[in-house]
């Protein structure tokens, strides 16, 4: 039979798998809305924001009992300690989400920019590594997580490339300023996306390894 | 002056035709505080009775390998059982005071020992009390009954008892299982003191016990040694899969 606190720690993966699901979903509609010009599709993500809000304040409030009233050790002490981590970088994303889509409504008032393939990429690009690292948490599996580490930098490459057009594009039109920045921020937001999935990353590969990859400390 | 204390290497022990411990080697280094683990008959009680000879007392009992104290080999012939128990002293599970006075108790050691200034004894006494966090809660009544003393008050007595003939090693049996949890603590801090002045081995089944108080942590099972390790590292990401289905409570 397997024990109360086994079944606990299934439990506490799967609210992370359901906000994990959740804040995909809002990511990948927050871009299309933005990219769409959806003004209905950018307000379900706003909207959806606090459910996802809710579920971190679940795996903060069950982590915390489960390393009080368990005193887990090894790998479940890794998994919590891994979790709560997760979860704060989880809403982040989220936030992030809400924010493309608050720029999204906003753009959509006003006359496009020309497409801009470099953002284009970068939110396909954070997506992707959303998508691995919550595969590499499923599967606890650490190479994939090491995977997603790797792509980070095409994200930043990605960023520079979208605030450079964005730069040049202003010096020549000055009254597309205003919607220059706004997409300046999308392509931030999608930035901070990819370097809060690359935390997750790294919490995944201490759950498995016990190895502390952070700021390159070990 | 060399960090290792104790050693055991290759240790085979037997209850007549009954093999307790296979193989086992492990270094005790000076200072520090060894915690052995694991489940119930796997041979880390008996480990430790053979750190001081203790199993010498049950009939039937066959050592095998060598165990040594500051690089003299305990089991050698030319070993007085009397001096190395002196030099490697043991606290039970359970508080034994004698039913004689608190100051009794703690001078018993040096008594058995021969020792007759009785200055001598009083400052020793006074001294193991410090040590062992009892003397302020027995100064007045050092001659009375130690048997009115509270369970976590008898243990520290206990601890002061095996701490006034100046041990080397001191060897704890499940010290704080019989004890409240304001005990338990009053005994962990106390450890953490002692590891000053003394190498300390400890037996736990209390695995936060082993995991508070320990600097080295050495897993048992069925009479094996599986992993010996920083507590901090056996308790946050053991080496061997055994290891970490015992500390997770996967076992069995």
């Amino acid at each position: 039979m397997e024990s109360r606190f086994l079944k606990e720690l299934d439990r506490l993966r799967m609210i992370i798998l359901e906000m994990a699901a959740r804040t995909e979903t809002a990511l990948e509609k927050s871009a299309k809305a933005f990219f769409e010009r959806d003004v209905e599709l950018a307000e379900e993500v706003i909207r959806g924001d606090d459910a996802i809000n809710r579920l971190e304040v679940d795996v903060d409030r069950l982590s915390l009992r489960l390393l009080a009233l368990e005193q887990p050790m090894a790998r479940d002490l890794r998994f919590i300690v891994g979790c709560m981590r997760i979860a704060v970088e989880l809403e982040r994303i989220a936030d992030l989400a809400v924010n493309v889509a608050r720029r999204g409504v906003f753009m959509s008032r006003r006359p496009p920019l020309p497409p801009n393939a470099s953002l284009e990429q970068l939110a396909t690009t954070a997506l992707d590594m959303l998508r691995t690292v919550i595969d590499s948490f499923v599967r606890q599996n650490a190479d994939e997580a090491r995977e997603v580490c790797q792509m980070d930098d095409t994200a930043d490459d990605l960023n520079v490339k979208v605030l450079k057009s964005l730069l040049d594009h202003m010096v020549k039109e000055a009254p597309a300023v205003e919607r220059s920045v706004q997409t300046i921020i999308v392509s931030r937001c999608l930035e901070r996306v990819a370097d809060q999935t690359t935390n997750i990353a790294e919490s995944v590969i201490f759950m498995v390894l016990g190895v502390n990859i952070k700021h390159h400390c070990e | 002056m060399s960090m290792l204390k104790m050693a055991s290497t290759k240790l085979n022990f037997f209850y007549g035709g009954f093999q307790a411990l296979s193989d086992i080697s492990l270094e005790f280094e000076r200072n520090r505080v060894t915690a052995l683990i694991g489940p119930s008959g796997c041979g880390k009680s008996t480990f430790l009775r053979c750190l001081n000879r203790m199993n010498d007392l049950i009939p039937g009992t066959r050592v095998e390998g060598t165990i040594l104290l500051d690089g003299e080999d305990i089991y050698a012939s030319e070993m007085d059982v009397v001096t190395l128990r002196r030099r490697v002293g043991m606290v039970f599970q359970k508080p034994n005071p004698f039913p004689k006075t608190v100051f009794e108790n703690v001078a018993y050691g040096l008594r058995v020992n021969a020792v007759r200034d009785e200055t001598f004894i009083a400052e020793r006494v006074e001294k193991s009390l410090r040590r062992a966090a009892l003397w302020e809660e027995v100064k007045e009544r050092l001659h009375q009954s130690a048997l009115g003393l509270s369970g976590g008050q008898q243990q520290r007595l206990c601890i002061a008892r095996a701490l006034a003939v100046e041990p080397e090693v001191l060897l704890m049996d499940e010290p704080a299982s019989a004890l409240d949890p304001i005990a338990t603590q009053k005994i962990e801090e106390l450890i953490q003191e002692l590891k000053k002045n003394y190498t300390i081995i400890i037996v736990t089944h209390n695995m936060q016990q082993a995991a508070r108080v320990s600097d080295v942590t050495a897993f048992f099972y069925m009479g094996t040694l599986i992993e010996v390790n920083t507590t901090e590292t056996l308790f946050t990401r053991p080496k061997y899969r055994q290891t970490e289905d015992y500390v997770t409570g996967r076992f069995g």
